[in-house]
């Protein structure tokens, strides 16, 4: 990851990425004049799925996984930090991340797949996202974490996996889930069905189990 | 520094360098959802096909089995409906089967008490009440009240055994709940039942309307085989037509709203607006169509002994124009509050002769107090343009249940039906009586009451027995405090099959343990007028056994063993035979039970081996005779019918006192009433308990916030419920919408049980309530 680090930064701000997709905007495609954000934000999923080409949603690179993927937050659900420098001219311009970030596509730079957000609507992506500057700590901390969820919960043998964690801001599976830069464990190969939580409900690993009980 | 704990343990069970090693590394130490492991859980499983148990989309599954215990679920690959997809409920079916309170002996009711007690005891008790209630009474003092989720042969023998050896009409099924007005829509213009299209027509369209149907999570194996076919083919719209904002909408490339009712206002301003530009395709009108008008304030039935008639009156092409002219777009924006463009757009995609337009639509259209108008007037659409019975172009009903066109609809168990024809008819009749082997004089020629009224005669002492088999009208009846209490009255006798204890199992006095889904042998019948057979493929547990056997053994012991002969061994197969013969004509031949047995499902007619997907078109329907390139053999005069169905006001519309709107319905983690799917733990956690979902500026006013308790409150009743702002989905301002598979929550305390007058099918989807923040 150092060696990353080092390189986008020598690339500055030009088009990193060689974009998979057009550049339709990423509210295009939903019934418009209806409300907007309700269902978790359920449009978000009908209107990446519109605008994902099939081969774009079943690419698959494999060199994200869980691993890496952990090692950039701090708890499950916490922010991932920016693993690569950035130039300081990123700083007041957010949409520059979202020029790879918005839909993913190649990046030779850095020989990877830019993963993509699940809430480009979110422009001040300094905001919550930060790189690291420094390695040493300012002083040791105590800190600890509680598990990720394990993988493949489903409920019976064969039967689509809960959702282990929360939507907020994760309203849209198919950025993370799908496609060439999805982390390898969590990744779908049925993004083309398109209707995720038909069959994908929440179970949040962090809130007790609810019993039904007449 | 990063999540400390896991680093070490990733680091240590993910030594794989490739992260695709690493996932399978970690896959094969998971536990499903930590639950226990059965004994010789070797992790051999056989597969088993069978229909899914819940919505009428008659989904293929594949029930995986480890010794006498479903499970696990995938969907049938061979199955035409879902290519091997299922939905959150389809997969976690089988858990349905496994609740800790199921139903295993049979209780009757002594000094007040529910006693367990042996099963055939129950059985006894049942033939004596029965006995002694009709020598008390009179036959139709006693009534069978069914489901569109009774099997295929469960139906069948309940209308033999109540209409043909008792001779009582007294039968009828929740299914009239749901798509009455489907049937009766589809007898008055077509005079035959049933679709005449298939699910293919989801992959020719290239426009799909949902009249008020949020598919998205009421038919969602449909729903994304429908936005498959938007990403392949491109040149596809969805149009979302509904009273309040879902999961549907979003996904839709258009969503119109409108006024609850305005429905019939704004499909005749559509059928205006084709005819003003001209857009009818008079070639296949002058030749396949021929049009009626019936009679217009028709009422809402809201009053015991309610009775109406149609006069259905030949009308010719300008007399219907003529009735269109109240609906010019501008007027109908006026009623509707659809914009005249959105009238306007709607009209040019079902004019325009380059598009296939197919509208779907369920209880938005079938529950409504003129529900028959409604399906009249999207087929008067479809029929206006010509499209319909070829691929792509369907006016498609949807179903709600496994088997309500199955059992309820093919086999004819509500009051006027018989399994061919009604009991009106003597031709019917003498058939009905050949078959069963009884006397033509046991068939009465009158029909007697329709489920709301059967439950009203059930409060007024007119009905003395009923036996409830796989539903649960104690949560579903509208305007539920009556239909309870008459329930509860003295001198009721009720009798209750089913596989968890509900609010109707509350009010019984017998209780019966069925076998559920897979425990027993059936078929079911799904939207498509597809057939679907499945084995017995687990045992029922206890002394559960299927609705059938229940009918048959009270009826041997009510003196018909000639009519029941069956053996345990076979007698699926020899009902089916037996039922089959009801339907010997290329116009609804049923497959042989050997084909039945080996195929994931058939779709009737099956004449020579072949399915017909697409009927009244003689490319595919082998009973089209006439030599013309359509032919609508339904009504005698080898046409359909279009219909001028006026619009009119709900029978309950809100007003200064009660000012909102009341619409009910379902969500996509639970089926009916929830006795099943609650009992599924994921669907249970991901969706507790009902809420009422009101418009944000509404619930700004009240000054209530998600998760507020509020009050609904009708001239019914009332119910508090936590309010849902921007959840599930959202109503416009002046309407509240409410899922009503929770008994926690009885929502039908506050509905009302006005119907449409043809179909005798209640309006859950509009009444008038208020609001208080409780």
């Amino acid at each position: 990851m150092k060696k990353a680090e080092t390189k986008i930064g020598r690339l500055g701000i030009g088009f990193a990425a060689i974009c998979l997709l057009g550049a339709a905007a990423l509210s295009a495609g939903a019934a418009p004049d209806i409300p907007h954000g309700f269902d978790w934000d359920g449009e978000k999923i009908f209107n990446r799925y519109n605008e994902t080409p099939l081969s774009a949603m079943t690419g698959n690179d494999g060199t994200r996984n869980l691993n890496s993927f952990y090692g950039l937050r701090q708890y499950p659900g916490s922010p991932p930090r920016i693993p690569h420098a950035i130039p300081p001219a990123f700083a007041d311009e957010p949409y520059n991340c979202i020029s790879c970030h918005g839909r993913g596509g190649y990046v030779a730079e850095l020989q990877a797949y830019a993963p993509v957000t699940p809430h480009p609507e979110n422009e001040a992506c300094f905001q919550c996202h930060v790189p690291r500057r420094a390695e040493e700590l300012f002083v040791e901390t105590d800190w600890q974490s509680i598990n990720p969820p394990a993988l493949g919960r489903s409920q019976l043998g064969g039967s689509p996996p809960t959702i282990p964690h929360p939507l907020q801001l994760r309203e849209d599976c198919i950025a993370c889930h799908a496609g060439p830069a999805a982390v390898a464990e969590i990744r779908v190969e049925h993004a083309s069905r398109g209707n995720c939580r038909q069959c994908h409900v929440p179970l949040i690993v962090t809130e007790p189990v609810k019993e039904f009980a007449r | 520094m990063t999540m400390k704990l896991d680093r070490r343990s990733f680091i240590k069970s993910a030594a794989a360098t490739s992260a695709i090693a690493t996932a399978a590394s970690l896959f094969p130490g998971i536990s499903f959802a930590g639950w226990e492991k059965l004994e010789d859980a070797a992790g051999m499983i056989t597969w088993h096909k069978a229909p899914c148990r819940f919505c009428g989309t008659g989904c293929g599954v594949l029930v995986g089995v480890s010794g006498e215990r479903a499970v696990a679920v995938k969907g049938d690959p061979n199955c035409s409906v879902n290519k091997g997809l299922c939905c959150v409920k389809g997969y976690h079916s089988v858990q349905a089967l496994y609740g800790k309170d199921r139903i295993t002996r049979a209780k009757v009711r002594k000094n007040g008490e529910m006693v367990e007690v042996p099963i055939t005891e129950a059985l006894d008790l049942i033939a004596a009440k029965m006995k002694e209630t009709i020598s008390s009474h009179g036959k139709d003092s006693v009534a069978v009240y069914g489901s569109g989720q009774w099997t295929i042969p469960d139906g069948y023998v309940a209308s033999k055994l109540f209409k043909g050896c008792i001779g009582t009409n007294n039968v009828e099924a929740n299914a009239r709940l749901c798509m009455a007005s489907a049937v009766t829509g589809f007898m008055t213009s077509f005079g035959i039942d049933e679709p005449m299209g298939c699910y293919e027509d989801i992959e020719h369209a290239n426009v799909f309307v949902t009249w008020g149907n949020n598919m998205a999570e009421m038919h969602p194996v449909l729903f994304s085989r429908m936005l498959a076919a938007r990403k392949r083919n491109g040149d596809v719209e969805i149009i979302d037509f509904a009273t309040r904002t879902t999961r549907t909408s979003q996904a839709a490339d258009k969503s119109i709203l409108f006024k609850p009712q305005t429905d019939l206002a704004v499909a005749n301003a559509i059928c205006h607006e084709i005819i003003r530009n001209n857009w009818v395709n008079r070639d296949f009108v002058n030749k396949h169509v021929s049009f009626r008008k019936g009679l217009t304030n028709i009422g809402y039935g809201v009053e015991d002994h309610f009775q109406f008639q149609d006069k259905p009156e030949g009308i010719n092409f300008a007399e219907f124009e003529t009735f269109l002219k109240d609906y010019t777009p501008e007027r109908v924006e006026k009623i509707s509050g659809v914009s005249a463009r959105d009238i306007r757009y709607l009209a040019s995609l079902y004019g325009d002769p380059k598009k296939k337009v197919t509208s779907f639509w369920c209880m938005g259209m079938n529950q409504h107090t003129r529900g028959t108008w409604i399906n009249n007037l999207v087929y008067n659409i479809h029929l206006l343009v010509g499209k319909i019975s070829t691929p792509g172009n369907s006016p498609f009903s949807l179903t709600g249940q496994p088997s309500a066109c199955g059992t309820v609809r093919e086999v004819g168990t509500l009051t006027h039906k018989l399994p061919h024809g009604v009991v009106m008819n003597e031709h019917d009749r003498q058939m009905a009586a050949e078959i069963w082997n009884v006397p033509v004089e046991n068939i009465d020629p009158k029909p007697t009451y329709h489920t709301v009224e059967m439950f009203r005669a059930l409060d007024r002492g007119d009905i003395r027995f009923i036996w409830i088999q796989v539903t649960n009208p104690m949560v579903t009846m509208p305007k539920l405090k009556r239909y309870r209490d008459g329930a509860l009255k003295e001198d009721r006798f009720i009798v209750v099959s089913d596989v968890y204890p509900t609010p109707t199992t509350d009010v019984a006095d017998v209780i019966l343990p069925a076998a559920m889904w897979i425990e027993q042998e059936g078929m079911f019948g799904n939207s498509e007028r597809r057939t679907q057979h499945f084995d017995e493929i687990v045992p029922p547990p206890g002394e559960a056994m299927s609705d059938t056997w229940q009918l048959i053994e009270v009826a041997r012991r009510l003196g018909y063993e000639k009519q029941f002969p069956w053996s345990r061994d076979e007698y699926i197969g020899k009902i089916w035979e037996e039922y089959r013969r009801f339907h010997d004509s290329p116009k609804h031949n049923m497959a042989p039970y050997e084909v039945l047995r080996a195929r994931p499902g058939v779709q009737w007619p099956f004449v020579n081996g072949r399915e017909t997907r697409w009927r009244f078109n003689p490319k595919y329907d082998p009973a089209c005779t006439s030599g013309e390139d359509f032919h609508f053999y339904g009504h005698k005069d080898n046409r359909a019918w279009i219909w001028a169905r006026p619009y009119e006001p709900a029978a309950e519309s809100p007003d200064q006192e009660y000012n909102f709107w009341l619409n009910t319905g379902r969500v996509v983690e639970h089926w009916h009433t929830g006795s099943m799917t609650r009992r599924v733990p994921v669907l249970h956690n991901a969706m507790p308990s009902s809420y009422v979902e009101i418009n944000p500026d509404d619930a700004a006013e009240l000054g209530v916030v998600n998760g507020d308790m509020v009050k609904i409150i009708s001239r019914r009743g009332e119910v508090a419920m936590p309010a849902s702002i921007n959840g599930r989905g959202v109503p416009p301002r002046g309407m509240v919408f409410v899922p009503f598979f929770d008994e926690s929550y009885l929502i039908n305390e506050v509905t009302l049980d006005a119907f449409c007058p043809i179909s005798k099918q209640p309006d859950y989807k509009k009444c008038a309530v208020r609001l208080e923040k409780a």
